[in-house]
């Protein structure tokens, strides 16, 4: 009975299997294999050589806007957790309600685009938060530096990533027991001290995949750090995606695709290594067995 | 209490610039900025008369039409492949899954155009289609996956015990359990396509779908149009998830009734 449903399994699952395969692990594998190979006026040549992981680490620019992304998308990706935690705590622990998870829902669905568009037109020297501050007598002539700043930037990467971000915080948190948090609460921990005590220990390997999966996305991000950044939006991002447009260096840019990838991991790493520093992430079996 | 209020400022940041958009979208004046001069559907009429707009919309939806039908073929035969697959089976399923939505859609981009580039594929709708399918069948998966938890296979040994065959008791038992969570996974392909830019810009040629054209647009100037267009977009996007969530309550119905059996 066993052998036949798991080999029906496997023949159901073939298709979807291989067209990941062919589509998604067979094109990273080309990518790599590129990131080895030299262009030469515009022919991609197949060669094995470490130049373009050596000239992008050698050069200044690379740097200069891989610092500029890491900025970017720590502080943003901590300031998104920091507003997820509350709205997902409410989610799971006060009401499950059904409005404002069809609002979050919203908010994600709407156009990735229309937003960075809409906070253009909110922070630009005619836009509206300008005009508001002008009528309301509170600066003389318009603040130009809301736009094409880095607080643009940020604002705009929080409000798009924030409701992925909230889903994220809502399943990690939905792991946790509500009769846990209740105990604490019944011993007379504050809202905050049963947080800190009780649900972040229990919820932190779940928390810190949201923080980096936000980070991730955020620093990967190119196109609103280009439409609000200004000078300060070049960042690793804008430049892999230059090359496969513009320049037309395909090995570089798959080198330097690879790099933003192991500078993602290495962030990881310093994640989790600051996290167990701090006791803040325990190891997950003993919290289970705790918690069942 | 303090924490409703934090979560009701929290929305208010999320919903604020979309509803300004909404507002300024019927302005009659073209400037983006109080006070207010008026409503007008001046903006709307723009939209509808442009032609290059409706046919990017066409496209788009062409697009998304395609990678839902074939996210949800691949889909539910992955679905009904999960609930007869062991530990290694599920685990290599999730990690195939989960792996390129914790990717920025920069790498699935550049990844995609380098295959189509080797393998000597015009880029043409069909490579969008393929590149979008990509994205949204580990998302239809992963949340088959949250459904299929509470699926009981009891239900289908006792089909198989009543005389049923094997396909009987697909098109009889299983499907119709799993149907209304599989089409709402359709139709969250279908949304996923529709908005997708990054990964489109790399794969798409000449053509030009919504996003790619809203972006040429924002490019150049800030119209007012845009927030005709965003609008319409906007209330697009809810119209789905509508549609969504009444089949999501139709399946709570089923799942119901499927409880009563079992």
């Amino acid at each position: 009975m066993k052998a036949p449903r798991s080999s029906m399994g496997s023949l159901l699952a073939a298709p979807a299997v291989l067209y990941m395969v062919v589509f998604f692990v067979v094109p990273s594998l080309i990518l790599f294999v590129y990131s080895f190979w030299t262009a030469a006026s515009y022919k991609i040549v197949p060669d094995f050589v470490f130049s373009n992981y050596l000239n992008s680490l050698m050069s200044p620019l690379f740097w200069t806007v891989t610092i500029n992304a890491i900025l970017i998308g720590l502080v943003t990706a901590s300031i998104t957790l920091v507003l997820a935690i509350p709205v997902g705590y409410y989610l799971v622990y006060v009401s499950r309600s059904q409005v404002i998870l069809y609002l979050i829902l919203i908010t994600w669905f709407s156009s990735y685009l229309v937003r960075i568009y809409a906070w253009r037109t909110l922070l630009g020297t005619s836009g509206v938060l300008n005009t508001i501050l002008i009528q309301a007598g509170i600066v003389d002539t318009p603040v130009g530096v809301f736009l094409f700043s880095r607080f643009a930037v940020a604002i705009t990467l929080i409000h798009i990533y924030l409701p992925f971000c909230i889903l994220l915080v809502v399943s990690s948190l939905s792991e946790i027991r509500k009769d846990i948090v209740d105990a604490a609460r019944d011993l007379g921990a504050s809202p905050l001290g049963a947080f800190f005590r009780v649900i972040a220990p229990n919820a932190a390997s779940g928390l810190v995949g949201a923080f980096m999966l936000t980070f991730v996305m955020v620093a990967g991000d190119y196109v609103t750090p280009q439409m609000l950044g200004g000078s300060s939006g070049q960042t690793t991002g804008l430049l892999i995606a230059d090359q496969f447009r513009k320049t037309g260096n395909w090995p570089l840019g798959a080198a330097q695709a690879f790099l933003m990838f192991l500078v993602s991991i290495v962030i990881y790493l310093a994640v989790m290594g600051i996290g167990r520093a701090t006791g803040l992430v325990v190891k997950r079996r003993p919290a289970r067995k705790a918690g069942g | 209490m303090v924490l409703k209020l934090v979560v009701w400022a929290i929305l208010a940041f999320l919903l604020m610039p979309l509803v300004i958009i909404v507002l300024f979208s019927f302005h009659a004046s073209p400037s983006l900025s109080f006070p207010f001069a008026g409503f007008s559907l001046r903006w709307y009429a723009e939209v509808l008369g442009n032609a290059q707009l409706g046919s990017a919309l066409v496209k788009s939806l062409t697009v998304a039409c395609f990678t839902a039908l074939i996210t949800l073929i691949l889909g539910a035969a992955a679905s009904l492949a999960w609930l007869r697959l062991g530990h290694r089976g599920r685990a290599l399923l999730e990690v195939l899954c989960l792996t390129p939505i914790a990717l920025p859609g920069l790498f699935v981009g550049v990844s995609l155009l380098v295959l189509f580039a080797q393998a000597r594929i015009q880029l043409s709708t069909a490579t969008i289609v393929i590149s979008h399918v990509v994205l949204a069948l580990p998302i239809l998966i992963v949340a088959m996956r949250a459904r299929l938890a509470l699926f009981d296979p009891s239900l289908e040994e006792a089909s198989r015990d009543l005389g049923a065959s094997q396909m009987q008791t697909f098109g009889k038992v299983t499907l119709p359990l799993i149907a209304p969570t599989l089409i709402a996974s359709a139709i969250l392909a279908f949304a996923v396509s529709f908005d997708e830019f990054v990964v489109t810009s790399f794969v798409a040629g000449t053509e030009t779908t919504l996003p790619m054209y809203i972006w040429s647009m924002m490019r150049r100037t800030v119209t007012p149009l845009i927030n005709a267009i965003s609008t319409l977009a906007l209330v697009f996007s809810v119209a789905i998830l509508f549609i969504a969530w009444l089949i999501g309550h139709l399946r709570r119905r089923s799942a119901v009734a499927g409880r009563t059996v079992s």
